[in-house]
């Protein structure tokens, strides 16, 4: 008899309704602020990425959707000329997981922000903040913590260094196991190591709130990363008045995940004690001009597969149905 | 305080545990000395609300990564070899030992680069891997769990890959180091989720743990 894995989840009674109730409000408040959906086909033929679940159709090796954001850059630059601003999606996506205990099919709700190259984008960036904002309340989270990032506060020193390759991925690496002794050790030998494990300490040296981005005012990128501490000063002073109760707002200047697709801010939802974050997106400029389209973007991902495991398991973190 | 809000840590049992234990003695994580004698493998710390969970090395890190512990101490050299998604907060600068590649004294690295079929037996195939890459070397490399200084003796490989740290073990072999792979020491890891989501339940045990090895190591 197979082994059972928890790969492919069944949902039962309880958890199908939550998934229903919860991908149904999500998509009621993304559409209240003019997103759209959009439905790419579960099955994509573009070029298929390790991690995706392949097979063959006919000659023709095809994947199910592994990413919505893919799955719809794919659908929009076929079919738009001129962008949508704004649009929505919802379903499951299908990766073989990093970490063993992952699920490979995973619900998600998400939107994107759609501009077309040369538009500010700060507006965009502050409307999906505000968005993910809301999200914890429809959600009936009890408290959560949303974190700003930007990406390019790593990017834009590694290309000011001429960083590139293995070494630049070992840095990567090291600031996403927060280890500043890791960056000392892979960058041991070269031009830049003082640079980048000075720049590594005041990434990592705070994780609480406003006072954060002082800690940018130590590293030897400061001017270079002008820009985007002010980017996200004014985020903060934006957002922390409209601040819903039981949600914090941190910065964290470490956040490197995904930074070979995000170019700038970044969000990610938490809530206290989960071991997963709940939502994550940010800005990725480089998508559509890679796929010959002059549009820049922003958008957040609701994993709401990870929803549906901390509802199992901790249901305190939950206002109770009524 | 309920079971399910003790928070836990996991530290190592063997040769790091041996170094660590000490060096907690009289700091706010002390383990208790009467639950250290037992066979107990919880042990209740001087801080309430705070227990340690005492796990071999290899399994440590996958405790963490899952969150069932928040924070733990682990070698480098575990780390190395197994990837997991955690974060490494610290070095904590003791239980210092280097990787190397040791085979009988009458053998050189010389030697070894010029066999045909190299066979090297360790427990640390990541590392291995990674330094025959940058030899450009090949190998055939031997799965051990323990013991690898048997295994140039007893001709199941040509050499080893194993920690050294005073050379004590190697030299009652008859073995010596022809290559040093790297240097591992004890690493103060967290769970990702836990340290994101709840700093401040975390960074000051963190930070306690650091200041408690920076007076004593």
């Amino acid at each position: 008899m197979p082994v059972r894995t928890p790969h492919f989840p069944d949902l039962l009674f309880g958890s199908a309704a939550r998934l229903r109730r919860w991908e149904g409000t999500l998509m009621d408040l993304f559409a209240a602020h003019g997103y759209r959906e959009l439905h790419p086909s579960l099955v994509l033929r573009e070029a298929v990425p390790d991690g995706a679940l392949r097979f063959f159709d006919g000659d023709d090796l095809v994947a199910l959707r592994w990413d919505f954001t893919m799955a719809l850059a794919g659908l929009l630059t076929r079919t738009f000329s001129e962008p949508p601003d704004r649009v929505a999606y919802a379903g499951a996506v299908f990766r073989r997981p990093v970490q063993p205990w992952e699920a490979v099919e995973r619900f998600e709700v998400g939107c994107e922000r759609i501009q077309p190259h040369g538009e500010s984008s700060a507006e965009a960036d502050m409307e999906l903040a505000r968005l993910l904002m809301a999200i914890p309340g429809v959600l009936g989270l009890k408290s959560a913590i949303l974190h700003l990032g930007n990406a390019a506060l790593v990017r834009r020193p590694l290309e000011a260094e001429g960083l590139s390759g293995d070494l630049a991925d070992a840095v990567v690496a090291a600031l996403s196991r927060r280890a500043p002794h890791r960056v000392a050790q892979a960058m041991e030998g070269h031009p830049a190591a003082a640079r980048m494990a000075t720049h590594a300490e005041a990434l990592l040296s705070e994780l609480d709130g406003p006072g954060t981005l002082e800690a940018l005012g130590a590293s030897p990128y400061a001017d270079l990363l002008k820009e985007e501490r002010s980017h996200m000063d004014r985020a903060l002073k934006g957002l922390l008045p409209i601040l819903p109760p039981n949600l914090e707002l941190r910065v964290d200047l470490a956040d490197v995940a995904g930074l070979g697709f995000y170019t700038g801010p970044t969000l990610r939802l938490w809530a206290p004690g989960a071991q997963q974050e709940l939502a994550a997106g940010g800005r990725y400029d480089r998508l559509f001009p890679d796929l010959g389209r002059p549009w820049q973007a922003a958008g957040f991902c609701v994993r709401l597969s990870r929803l549906l495991d901390l509802a199992d398991t901790r249901p305190d973190l939950f206002e109770q149905p009524r | 305080m309920n079971a399910a809000s003790t928070l836990l840590i996991a530290f190592p049992k063997g040769r790091l545990g041996d170094e660590l234990v000490p060096l907690l003695a009289g700091t706010p994580l002390a383990l208790d000395a009467t639950a250290l004698k037992s066979r107990v493998l919880r042990i209740p710390t001087a801080t309430p609300g705070v227990a340690a969970l005492l796990l071999k090395g290899a399994d440590l890190p996958r405790y963490v990564a899952a969150g069932v512990a928040s924070l733990g101490i682990v070698g480098s050299d575990t780390l190395d070899e197994m990837d997991m998604d955690l974060l490494e907060l610290a070095d904590l600068g003791f239980g210092a030992c280097r990787l190397s590649l040791c085979a009988l004294a009458s053998v050189t690295l010389e030697a070894l680069r010029a066999k045909p079929h190299l066979r090297l037996a360790t427990k640390f195939p990541k590392a291995t891997e990674a330094w025959l890459t940058r030899e450009g070397l090949t190998a055939e490399l031997v799965p051990l769990s323990s013991s690898a200084e048997l295994a140039p003796l007893l001709g199941l490989a040509d050499a080893i890959v194993d920690l050294v740290q005073t050379g004590g073990t190697l030299k009652a072999h008859g073995l010596v180091e022809t290559a040093v792979l790297g240097r591992s020491s004890a690493r103060l890891v967290a769970a990702r989720g836990a340290y994101l989501s709840e700093p401040g339940r975390l960074r000051p045990l963190a930070e306690m743990l650091v200041e408690a090895f920076r007076i004593k190591v």
